[in-house]
């Protein structure tokens, strides 16, 4: 307190003066700038720094959805189904070994012909082996029942009997020696036997057996040699039961009978042995044996199935340059003689013919350079008249022949119909910009007329506007869309029904609220007493007035939009590939965020990036929305700051 | 009070026969999907007749009988026919208007919600939908356990330590997750932890499946029913505690020598639940919508795949949506209903039902 009273005494009276001294008092002009509404709003707006950030990169996402479509020369919209799911490839980050174009393979048969001595490992015959990544090669065995398949080797194979069935029967094939199939060949001379090994005999019928015949001649009749019931390996000789014959030339043919639909037998081989070598001279065993054919109908009581089980398969798994494979050589079975003829003009430079053999004049390569590597022959050669008609069946350079220079940087990868994601993205970023847009502009609409009439006018006409607005704010989103399904169906009509019903009852409650503030202020009860009609009162006078709330609700709307519209087309309800919308002479893909993530659903597995990279967008796109419209609001009505 | 409950009561009860009527009447104004099987759409054709739906007629004059097989004559607009050799049997739709009544009717006295046309053929409707009710009440009501006390905690969290680290990171995973559609969230999670990471089962398992699994698999559901909620919460109770915090009667409460966490306790939380509890019986509805998603994106066989099947494109069950439609809508409404009154409850100065 003291030292207060001391600072006063100090200053004197000598030390003030009127600032008007000697002046006359004018109106004077302001030397600064007034500050109006929307620039006092800005200045607030540029105080947080976080939503600024938050708004420059809104600012730039909207800028790449409208620039990208438009420069990126990537294509998002012919289908190119090799180029189908390649993985992300970014030029600096591929150097280090990160998002390289290196994809992964699970599962894949192994030829066994490809085995390199050196390290033990075969790869798959579709992948040649200059894509494959060798430090990742790895070879396994895993189980397999796939009776198609040579590769599948050992394990047995599975003879049971349909449901109201009484026996089936299996056979080997008959003459035909070139092929695996051939006749069991066995004499009593060098002292022939057939070894049978069933693996299991599961029988629960007491009736039950398990019968081999084999013929005395070639075109003897079926004889039974040896019947079981019981599982083990069995040695038989068949001369006595075939009626003494020396030597035996015969297909196979084994036979359940039984019942029950659920005995089986589990056969693992038959082989035939004499005394002259140790190896088996005849062996069916797996593979061989599933290609023992079934007699379907040899009577109404004969039936059931043939199974392998238990086969192993060797398998493979490595990374492989998937640009490079699929940039790469490939087979055209079959290339129209007019597309050939028209590369050979384009490349006439580049192309010349290297003949592999002089005799075939159909079969020639090119050299380097060229789009098509090797022609392999002509196929589907027709003859009208004096003109002959064909294709070409190519060996192709992909890559080249697509009027790829090089292999191209799919940033985000592709999709599986073959486009860049990153493009997709983008241009659905711009579907569901403008969506969200449009469907919030036609809100305002209907909403600020909506609530200016009932706040505006009050009273009855008030009441009975809010409950109708009520009870359509009630229904909830299921039903609207129901109706709209079940009506037109899924698309862009229920899309915009679902957006608009229950849309526009946000903002036609924040305008009337508005209304109710500013319509009993002095200045429009002075505009009125000059005569205003109730137009100019609420367009010129009372609108302006709340205008600042309505735009903030209205952007903060865009978002709800969006986050509707991708769910709704996730669901499939929506828009999707292939359809175009047409707003106001707008033309836009019916591609979206939503729809991007549903196609990706399905493959969350190996193409994780399929989901993470639409997802991180529409992620960011939301949260910068959401903050630039919270700021928005706080800047326009700071009162409400913090709040919802 | 009592008045304003009746009042109140009748007008959700009105709202809600607005609603089931608007959607019946617009559902039979689109083209019918009877069952695609031909045996099950005769036994359907059957039981729209005997509940009145449909009016059948044989058409037995030989003349007449040729004229329609030759096409001579056209049967009518949305009937069906069977031509049984000697008879033509003709089945028409009896007015809107009269089916109308009969669906109310059927539905007040046996609440018999029609049969199900292509979900389970020849089912009744509500049946359909019951038995995926578990699933769903069991799913929404583990999210509202598990939001309710990570969104309140969060949020006065945030509110004490406000402005200091702790708030300013809740605030922004408030802002992350609040922002981020649900299915998004899900998606994500699936894929990281379902098939990444292996963790937890890529789809919810079969019924068959017991023990250890079944639990595993409501882990990512609930996780993703809840984020988005969870973080709602959160910021109104953080906005609600702050606000409450600088008022006078708190001072006041600090002046009289209560320490800052009894003064929290028992006057800042107690003020800031008024408009808590409401948002919170709220919310349920909120969760329930969003489960629809879920449920597709997890295979979770609940009442929102049963709505999303029942809506497959041309093959359209609509007594199946009606009542899923009705189960949403009822829930939807009563909520309202109960936040409404909650208020009073919570809140002795709101006088419900005063005028002013």
């Amino acid at each position: 307190m003291e030292d207060k009273k001391q600072v006063h005494e100090f200053l004197s009276p000598e030390n003030f003066e009127f600032v008007q001294m000697g002046e006359k008092i004018y109106d004077k002009k302001f030397e600064t700038k007034p500050i109006g509404y929307f620039k006092d709003a800005m200045i607030r707006f540029a105080k947080n720094k976080t939503n600024v950030f938050a708004s420059i990169i809104l600012g730039l996402v909207i800028l790449g959805s409208i620039l990208i479509p438009i420069l990126s020369t990537k294509n998002a919209e012919v289908q190119e189904s090799r180029l189908a799911y390649l993985p992300p490839r970014i030029p600096v980050l591929a150097d280090w070994g990160i998002a390289d174009g290196f994809k992964y393979l699970d599962n894949q048969v192994v030829d066994l012909s490809t085995i390199d001595p050196e390290t033990g490992l075969g790869i798959p015959a579709t992948m040649p082996i200059e894509y494959i990544k060798l430090d990742t090669l790895e070879n396994y065995y895993t189980t397999c029942n796939d009776s198609t398949n040579q590769s599948c080797v050992g394990g047995d194979n599975i003879l049971s009997v349909d449901v109201n069935r009484t026996h089936v029967y299996v056979e080997s094939s008959s003459v035909d020696a070139i092929s695996t199939y051939q006749l069991l060949s066995l004499s009593q001379a060098t002292e022939g036997y057939i070894k049978l090994d069933i693996a299991q005999l599961n029988l629960t019928d007491e009736n039950a057996v398990f019968n081999v015949y084999l013929k005395p001649t070639l075109f003897g009749a079926w004889t039974l040699v040896f019947s079981t019931t019981e599982a083990g390996v069995f040695d038989i000789s068949p001369y006595e039961a075939l009626g003494g014959v020396a030597t035996v030339n015969s297909q196979i043919r084994m036979e359940l009978v039984t019942t029950e639909s659920s005995d089986s037998v589990y056969i693992h081989s038959v082989e035939v042995y004499n005394n002259t070598q140790e190896e088996p001279v005849y062996l069916a065993t797996g593979y061989n044996m599933a290609h023992f054919y079934k007699l379907v109908t040899v009577d109404e009581f004969s039936g059931g199935t043939w199974n392998r089980y238990n086969g192993q398969v060797l398998a493979a798994r490595f990374y492989y340059d998937a640009y490079a494979y699929a940039f790469g050589d490939y087979t055209i079975p079959a290339l129209p003689r007019s597309t050939y003829d028209a590369l050979m003009i384009e490349y006439a430079d580049t192309c010349t013919v290297n003949w592999v053999d002089p005799a075939d004049p159909n079969h020639y390569t090119f050299t380097e350079g060229c789009p098509i590597i090797e022609v392999l022959g002509k196929v589907g050669v027709v003859v009208v008249g004096d003109t002959e008609y064909f294709s070409y069946r190519i060996v192709a350079n992909y890559g080249l022949m697509n009027g790829y220079d090089e292999i191209p940087y799919f940033l985000f990868g592709t999709s599986g119909t073959g486009k860049d994601l990153f493009k997709l993205i983008w241009i659905g970023t711009r579907t569901s910009l403008l969506l969200g847009v449009l469907v919030s502009a036609v809100n305002i609409a209907i909403g600020v007329v909506y609530g200016a009439i009932s706040g505006y006018y009050g009273g009855n006409v008030d009441l009975i506007m809010q409950r109708f607005s009520e009870i359509v704010g009630r229904i909830p989103w299921l039903v609207t869309l129901s109706i709209f399904i079940a009506l037109y169906g899924p698309g862009q009509v229920a899309l915009f029904g679902v957006l608009i019903i229950s849309g526009w009852i946000g903002v036609a409650g924040v305008t009337r609220t508005q209304f109710y503030r500013y319509k009993g202020r002095e200045y429009v009860l002075a505009s009125r007493t000059l005569g205003a009609g109730d137009g100019r009162l609420i367009f010129r006078h009372i609108l302006p007035n709340g205008i600042g709330t309505i735009i903030t609700t209205s952007i903060l709307s865009i978002p709800g939009v969006i986050f509707t519209e991708s769910t709704l087309s996730y669901l499939g309800f929506g828009i999707g590939h292939g359809t175009t919308l047409h707003i106001f002479g707008l033309e836009l893909t019916g591609v979206s965020i939503g729809v991007l993530l549903s196609d990706g659903r399905n493959r969350l597995l190996y193409e994780p990036y399929l989901t993470v990279f639409p997802a991180l967008l529409i992620s960011i796109l939301m949260i910068t929305f959401n903050m630039f419209g919270n700021a928005l609001r706080d800047a326009f009505n700071p009162a409400l700051r913090g709040s919802e | 009070m009592f008045k304003y409950i009746l009042v109140r009561t009748g007008f959700i009860f009105v709202v809600l026969i607005i609603i089931l009527s608007m959607n019946f009447l617009f559902l039979k104004l689109a083209p019918e999907y009877p069952p695609a099987n031909e045996d099950q759409k005769n036994s359907w054709l059957v039981q729209q007749y005997t509940r009145g739906y449909k009016d059948m007629w044989l058409e037995t004059e030989d003349l007449t009988i040729l004229a329609m097989r030759e096409q001579e004559i056209v049967v009518p607009n949305n009937a069906y026919f069977r031509d049984e050799e000697s008879q033509y049997r003709i089945y028409a739709p009896v007015p809107i208007s009269r089916q109308y009544y009969i669906w109310a009717y059927n539905i007040i006295t046996e609440w018999d919600w029609g049969v199900s046309t292509r979900l389970w053929v020849n089912m009744p409707a509500f049946t359909v939908l019951a038995t995926r009710m578990p699933v769903t009440l069991k799913l929404n009501f583990l999210a509202l356990f598990v939001y309710i006390p990570l969104g309140f905690g969060l949020g006065i969290l945030a509110a004490l330590k406000k402005n200091k680290w702790q708030d300013n990171a809740i605030s922004l995973g408030v802002m992350i997750f609040i922002s981020i559609p649900n299915f998004v969230i899900m998606t994500v999670l699936v894929m990281t932890f379902g098939f990444q990471l292996e963790w937890l089962p890529r789809q919810y398992p079969a019924q068959y499946i017991e023990g250890w699994i079944q639990i595993k698999a409501l882990v990512l559901p609930v996780l993703g029913l809840s984020f988005g909620a969870i973080a709602g919460l959160t910021r109104l109770t953080r906005a609600e505690i702050t606000e409450v915090l600088t008022s006078e009667f708190l001072l006041l409460a600090r002046t009289k020598g209560l320490t800052r966490a009894q003064a929290t306790v028992r006057h800042a939380m107690r003020n800031s639940m008024v408009p808590l509890v409401p948002t919170v019986i709220g919310s349920f509805v909120g969760l329930l919508g969003g489960s629809v998603v879920i449920e597709r994106i997890y295979g979770i066989p609940g009442t929102g795949t049963v709505f999303i099947q029942s809506l497959t494109r041309n093959a359209y069950d609509y007594n199946v949506i009606l009542v899923s439609t009705a189960f949403y809508t009822t829930i939807g409404l009563i909520a309202i209903l109960l936040v409404d009154m909650s208020y009073g409850i919570v809140d002795p100065r709101i006088r419900m039902g005063a005028r002013k």
